[in-house]
């Protein structure tokens, strides 16, 4: 059913993709909603004049297509409601969007309406309330934490994956992209042989640790058991199992041996910059990255494919997770706020708006309304995973919830435990040892 | 007699003259008492009783749960580490921070020519903050495109490009390296001062009586200097304690856990890891520690003071 759904989908997204460059207009965009909608709630009428409102509003920034594409629709969604004004108080920090966040709530200044990704933690504390319920009728199915919706998912989670140079792949004699991880291991020593740095890894950002990490224990534990951090919790199963260690002695070997020396000095933001001027051949991202590369520039040529395991099996992150727009406890309580949030979520999901979102970071819709616009090659490359019945679909370590929800704390703590693994040249066996016994001492001491 | 009663209204005058002084002093000092005791005082007393709890910071639901954050911290791998490079750091910085200061004051006070120059481009480091100097350090010290390995690779010793923050035997040396020399400078101001308060007569006499520069040093200039040396070394202790900043920018702890310092782990769980109860038990044992070192140094250095 599923499949069928996104066979639907990249099928729409195609045809608009034929029928847009067959109107060859140049547009970078080609988008179908050049033209977004001019809002709803006007004085046009000549009644009483709209009462003025204001709410802030917080995101995560730390990709600069997502920061822009929703700063132009906050901007547009301004100027088509004079009478509501957003205040953005979304930052660009060096910490992670949960500490940003954590650190606007200790000072006061939790936003209005804001990108929740912690939503469980958020939802136990108090802190957001559930979504309208009139706003639910714009999504498909947006996945429930004890049963309520928190969020309006902006978009759905696509797989991330290999983007490569295509001239460097040329240059290295590489003609087939690879059927197994093995060959995929090949293809690294060609490259590596050609004298590029395979693969550039933006390990100064944090977050950035978990595209890789997650690749490896998809393969290994998610792609079998997706319940596995219930039972890691339970104590049944132990991140010193043969399929943990080996997950994460992959991630060892692949980054001692391929990935460019100053990853750890390297920002997320620095990744395409080293992708197309030739620093390294490949970056192990998400499908945002390709409209940054695109305009890093524009004659670059990459492809996108997904990484098989073993056995040849492709198994991508996939699956909804609650997070999304959230509406804070606070506003919640001020009608006329909630009035304006709800007017704005909507204009946010309009195709003529949403779909100028999705191209900025090439997304995926989450609403029930087609939505379409221009794909590229590499988007097309996701749409056909996602569509795939025989690839699976997944979830990374903490995007998981309910039973499945880890200790919010041990995602950065392990991502920097596995840095160290790297960089100390650690024994995986009594690293994850470690982990162990960090992740017992997390519940822990959150069940106190 | 006359003159005693005179005598006796005066004092009366003048102690009561005094005291209406002092209740004038009392209406001026409220303002301040008041916002230091809001927002001071009563956080730093609530800080005591949530290093008691389980609160995560952004629920209502704040759990006493005793001893065992402190038990936690006394066990915790992690805590031990970021002691051991608070302990590396704040002894390092000390030595050096000191060490450069002294150079720095003697070179400032020697120097015939341009010395108000010289001494503004060794304080300037201090002005800037702690944040600034940090990106600016980070991006020198980057491995691709920072100023320190493209140098390197010019001259022909790009053998020896390193990653200076990612790699773990250097990012606390980038670390120290750095605040010494935002650091340095402050010091040297309040050693100046010291230096000049040493009477010139007596490295006279010496050169007289044939001591040379070290020997100068050694036994006249350094022992009068003990006052500053005190001063110095607990402010840059305490600061070294508390080191932040540097930390956030250049390394964020890392790599892996390697530059986590205390307060930068109080930091991490308090706000990144939603919990505040134990971060404020972590304050509260960085406290101590403060508060001891702090007083067996003063102890010691005043000895030193007394017996030179």
């Amino acid at each position: 059913m599923a499949s069928r759904r996104w066979l639907k989908l990249s099928t729409v997204v195609l045809a608009a993709s034929l029928v847009l460059s067959a109107c060859g207009g140049g547009s970078s965009s080609g988008s179908t909603a050049n033209t977004p909608t001019t809002g709803s709630n006007g004085n046009a009428s000549g009644g009483e004049a709209p009462k003025e409102v204001s709410f802030t509003i917080g995101y995560a920034t730390g990709d600069p297509a997502t920061k822009k594409a929703i700063a132009d629709t906050v901007q547009r969604f301004m100027e088509a409601n004079p009478h509501i004004k957003i205040k953005d108080i979304s930052e660009t920090s060096s910490a992670a969007y949960l500490d940003w966040l954590k650190t606007k709530d200790a000072v006061g200044e939790f936003p209005d309406l804001v990108e929740m990704r912690d939503t469980e933690v958020f939802a136990d504390a108090g802190k957001i309330v559930e979504l309208p319920s009139d706003l639910l009728e714009l999504f498909n199915d947006p996945p429930k934490v004890d049963g309520k919706v928190w969020n309006a998912p902006m978009q759905v989670n696509s797989p991330q994956g290999i983007i490569y140079s295509k001239k460097a792949y040329e240059e290295a004699g590489i003609t087939e992209l690879p059927k197994t991880y093995d060959e995929f291991i090949e293809i690294q020593e060609k490259l590596k042989a050609s004298g590029i740095s395979p693969i550039v890894v933006g390990g100064k950002d944090i977050f950035h640790m978990g595209f890789w990490v997650n690749k490896f224990l998809i393969d290994q534990v998610y792609a079998n058991d997706p319940d596995w951090n219930s039972k890691r919790t339970a104590k049944q199963v132990s991140f010193t199992d043969a399929n943990v260690v080996q997950a994460m002695t992959d991630y060892k070997e692949l980054f001692q041996n391929y990935v460019d020396k100053g990853w750890l000095s390297t920002g997320d933001n620095q990744t395409a910059s080293f992708l197309v001027t030739g620093k390294a051949a490949q970056l192990y991202s998400g499908t945002w990255m390709f409209t940054q590369i695109a305009e890093a520039d524009p004659n670059f040529e990459f492809g996108f494919y997904a990484i098989p395991d073993r056995e040849g099996k492709v198994n991508v992150i996939g699956l909804p997770s609650p997070a999304g727009w959230s509406i804070s406890t606070e506003a919640s309580e001020d009608m006329d706020k909630v009035e304006a949030i709800k007017q704005f979520i909507r204009y946010f999901f309009e195709p003529e708006n949403y779909s100028l979102y999705l191209a900025s970071i090439n997304a995926i819709p989450s609403t029930k309304e087609q939505v379409s616009y221009e794909s590229s090659e590499q988007m097309k490359v996701v749409l056909e995973l996602m569509a795939d019945p025989n690839v699976k679909k997944s979830l990374a370590i903490n995007n998981w919830w309910g039973e499945n929800q880890i200790p919010p704390q041990f995602r950065n703590w392990y991502y920097k435990l596995l840095q160290e693994l790297v960089v100390k040249d650690g024994d995986v066996l009594e690293y994850m040892k470690q982990a162990d016994t960090e992740y017992d001492n997390e519940v822990k001491a959150n069940a106190m | 007699m006359a003159v005693s009663a005179a005598n006796s209204d005066n004092a009366y005058t003048a102690a009561k003259k005094k005291k209406k002084w002092q209740s004038y002093a009392l209406f001026f000092i409220l303002p301040s008492f008041i916002l230091y005791t809001l927002f001071v005082i009563v956080p730093t007393i609530g800080s005591v009783y949530y290093s008691f709890t389980s609160w995560d910071g952004i629920s209502a639901d704040v759990r006493f749960i005793g001893l065992a954050n402190f038990v936690e911290i006394w066990n915790s791998p992690r805590v031990h580490n970021a002691l051991q490079n608070t302990l590396i750091l704040t002894i390092s910085l000390v030595v050096l921070e000191n060490l450069f200061a002294i150079l720095l004051a003697m070179l400032v006070d020697k120097v015939r020519w341009l010395s108000n120059l010289f001494r503004s481009i060794f304080y300037f480091p201090t002005l800037l903050s702690g944040i600034v100097m940090g990106f600016v350090w980070a991006m020198m010290l980057n491995y691709n495109f920072g100023v320190v390995n493209q140098l390197l690779a010019k001259i022909g010793l790009g053998a020896f490009t390193v990653d200076w923050l990612g790699d773990p035997r250097f990012a606390m040396l980038a670390i120290l390296l750095s605040t010494v020399w935002k650091g340095a400078g402050y010091y040297m101001i309040i050693y100046l001062a010291g230096l000049q308060g040493i009477p010139q007569e007596l490295n006279e006499a010496a050169s007289i009586d044939g001591a040379n520069g070290w020997q100068q040093f050694r036994h006249i200039t350094f022992p009068l200097l003990a006052g500053s040396v005190t001063v110095c070394m607990v402010l840059s202790m305490i600061s070294a304690l508390k080191i932040f900043d540097q930390i956030a920018v250049m390394t964020d702890g890392g790599p892996g856990f390697e530059t986590e310092t205390l307060t930068y782990l109080i930091y991490k769980v308090g706000f990144g890891e939603l919990r505040q109860g134990f971060g404020t038990a972590l304050a509260m044992v960085l406290f101590f520690i403060i508060l001891i070192i702090t007083v067996f140094q003063v102890k010691i250095l005043q000895k030193r003071e007394v017996e030179m």
